[in-house]
């Protein structure tokens, strides 16, 4: 299955909020939908889930128009929200057959999730006596008790400690093994870098970046190296490469310990090297540059950006 | 259509399993049942004729008002001997023991220190003050006693032109054999049942409709509804949770009012058809409550539904509902009031309006004249009105699904709907 959103727009009020996101994922591949708070990642998903209708654009599924009622779709939203008076059971087996599936398969689903979930427990219990981690488990479980072919989940982790995560993660890993299509909006990097294959970076509702994560890792990498020396600072380092190689090597960036640079005008690595072996600097770290999530979402969404949504 | 079954049996079961819905309809059927025993249970002396009569001539002169402790105690000053007989008060006021006065100001000291209940100063045949400490809607004492003064001036007039009283009111007041045959309806027979069931289906309405309206409140403040919304079609989660809410009112009220009508059926020789007026209610009258009661339920309730997701939080419910609210109060005692005059314009106006239909037509069914056609055309224009109603509230429904905040006003919603937004 490919699941493909061609050129959406949304505008609430006289405010525009989508400008024409497109992005396409296949059966047993994640993507994951970046972007700051606002970017459009939940207005996206609410167009996909037929919660809200676009202006303009067409989502499609193997080609064909996408009826959100003939498939089976696990939506987590991110306004999370069940039944608080109700017990885990009687609402999962309630949302199971809302959803189509017959009353002794969604109670069969419903305690298989409950069981890998670790929730078994708890299925006799008013959701409101459970804690805000065991609620999230709830809404996942719910998520997924009909079967769903497409899995919709927005910020799935957040509110889940370290170890409730990794259940999820376990969760997520076996849903695209399975051969499922999975879409999820999250903040946290390091989730998506573990799962996405694809990734789409949206940005005040545009898709800034979008594709396969392992060649936008490379072309971000492309020329770039990390340099770092036993012997002189980061900063004695830079004003050395600045006066030595002044045209054929930019410096694009730094962590802590590390400068990161990109070799122009075909400057190979071998020359680079032969620089600082010539100049008696002792060599600490030097290879290729591998970007991290991090650094491509900071690289396109921007510096500022990136502190307020930390904020 | 298997998604609204779902939903109705899911929110029906909300309610069964809800205690104070259960605790409720078996406590007030089993009371009202139990009340309908009463007079298999204890004496409350119904059957046997206590009630004074007034003003007639066939009561035992004799009759000695004095024997009940309790009965009501009148005072007469009477200075110029107008009642030279006190037998004609005794006759005219029944069982009211009468204690004469020496004056005015010992009458009313009496009065205010509540020995007696009443008091009148006579002067002459044509002149009396009355004297009561509190004065009742109901109070009668005023005109019996003028009757009582008018008999003993009809007495006064025979005695002194040599007529024999009895034979003169004979002639003045023959007795008359009357009998009525209604072949219509007696108004004076359905008046209460009539009222009563407005009553009824008022309650139930603003009972039902705040708790449907709620529902579907806490279900945006809860953030349930993205869930709902997304698993199955808003029509399907509309439609179940009003027609759930309109299945547990027509349980609960069929539950309370069959209990009555059923155990007041038992035991209405005991009650002497006492209570006939209120519970002796025709079948014909009953189902076209059921049907134009069910109607205008499901056309207020579905409003009631949209009224709720036009807020996200149940102290905000009452502000959306209000309007609809007034419309159902203005209508209540617009039929009320004119249940004297049920083929009056106003009431024939209403039994067609949607938004009155449910009580003004069967009260015409009831007490008035109404025409099969009349009938049935009220009832499709309560139908296809109600289905209307049902598709804009599902609407409405859908639309104020993420709508948090602040409430959204009727009008807004409205417009987004015609933009179809």
């Amino acid at each position: 299955m490919k699941l493909e959103v061609r050129n959406i727009t949304k505008k609430f009020g006289d405010t525009q909020v989508l400008h024409g996101i497109s992005f396409a994922v296949e059966s047993g591949r994640a993507l994951g939908l970046l972007g700051r708070n606002g970017a459009g990642k939940t207005t996206t998903i609410r167009i996909l889930m037929d919660v809200f209708h676009a202006n303009s654009g067409e989502v499609f599924l193997d080609g064909k128009k996408f009826n959100q009622r003939e498939h089976q779709i696990g939506y987590l939203p991110e306004e999370r929200g069940l039944y608080p008076k109700k017990t885990v059971f009687e609402q999962m087996v309630y949302l199971g057959r809302l959803r189509g599936i017959p009353k002794a398969k969604a109670a069969a689903n419903a305690r298989k999730w409950l069981d890998r979930l670790e929730m078994r427990e708890y299925e006799g219990r008013k959701l409101e006596t459970l804690s805000k981690g065991n609620q999230q488990k709830v809404q996942l479980a719910s998520t997924l008790v009909c079967d769903p072919q497409i899995i919709i989940l927005d910020e799935p982790f957040s509110g889940l400690d370290p170890v409730n995560s990794q259940i999820l993660q376990s969760v997520v890993r076996e849903m695209i093994d399975e051969d499922k299509i999975v879409i999820f909006s999250s903040h946290q990097m390091s989730y998506v870098e573990e799962f996405c294959e694809d990734i789409a970076i949206i940005n005040k509702g545009e898709v800034v970046l979008s594709g396969d994560l392992a060649d936008i890792k490379k072309r971000f990498g492309e020329n770039q190296i990390v340099l770092s020396a036993a012997d002189r600072s980061l900063d004695m380092l830079s004003s050395f490469l600045a006066e030595k190689m002044p045209d054929r090597l930019q410096i694009t960036g730094r962590t802590r310990d590390e400068l990161i640079l990109r070799s122009l005008k075909n400057t190979s690595r071998r020359e680079i090297l032969e620089c600082l072996l010539a100049n008696n600097i002792e060599i600490e770290h030097f290879e290729s540059y591998k970007p991290s999530l991090n650094d491509i979402f900071v690289s396109e969404v921007g510096e500022e950006e990136k502190k307020e949504e930390l904020a | 259509m298997k998604k609204f079954f779902v939903v109705l049996e899911y929110e029906l079961m909300n309610y069964l399993k809800n205690k104070s819905y259960m605790i409720t309809t078996i406590l007030v059927a089993l009371i009202a049942g139990l009340l309908m025993f009463l007079p298999n249970i204890i004496d409350l002396g119904i059957g046997e004729d206590d009630t004074p009569v007034s003003g007639g001539w066939e009561q035992d002169s004799d009759a000695d008002a004095s024997d009940s402790a309790d009965a009501e105690c009148m005072l007469l000053y009477d200075k110029n001997g107008v009642f030279s007989d006190m037998s004609v008060l005794q006759m005219v006021f029944g069982g009211v023991r009468w204690e004469k006065a020496d004056s005015v100001e010992a009458l009313k000291e009496k009065i205010e220190a509540r020995d007696a209940d009443a008091g009148f100063a006579v002067d002459s045949l044509n002149s009396f003050e009355y004297f009561v400490y509190n004065q009742s809607m109901m109070d009668m004492n005023q005109s019996l006693f003028e009757q009582a003064l008018g008999v003993m001036g009809q007495m006064k007039y025979c005695e002194e032109n040599g007529l024999d009283y009895e034979q003169v009111y004979n002639i003045f007041a023959p007795e008359i054999d009357a009998r009525v045959t209604v072949l219509g309806k007696n108004m004076a027979n359905n008046y209460w049942y009539c009222y009563g069931l407005v009553i009824v289906i008022f309650m139930i309405i603003i009972s039902y409709g705040v708790m449907v309206a709620t529902s579907v409140t806490q279900e945006k403040s809860n953030r349930t509804i993205e869930v709902l919304m997304t698993s199955t079609d808003p029509n399907s989660l509309f439609f179940g949770k009003v027609i759930a809410g309109a299945i547990a009112a027509l349980l609960q009220s069929g539950i309370v009012l069959g209990i009555i009508l059923g155990a007041y059926k038992l035991n209405q020789d005991a009650w002497g058809g006492m209570l006939d007026m209120v519970f002796d209610i025709p079948g014909n009258v009953l189902l076209t409550f059921a049907f134009f009661g069910l109607g205008g339920f499901l056309f207020y309730t579905f409003i009631y539904g949209a009224m709720g997701a036009l807020v996200s939080k149940t102290e905000d419910i009452n502000k959306a509902a209000g309007g609809i609210q007034m419309i159902i109060m203005i209508v209540y005692f617009a039929v009320l009031i004119q249940l004297m005059d049920v083929d009056g314009i106003v009431i024939k106006a209403a039994s067609f309006l949607p938004i009155s239909s449910y009580s003004a037509m069967f009260a015409r069914v009831a007490m008035g004249t109404v025409a099969a056609w009349e009938i049935v055309l009220s009832f499709v224009i309560l139908a296809v009105s109600t289905a209307v109603v049902g598709i804009i509230g599902s609407k409405i429904y859908r639309m104020g699904t993420l709508r948090y905040g602040n409430p959204i006003k009727l009008s807004s919603a409205l417009k987004n709907l015609r933009q179809g937004n």
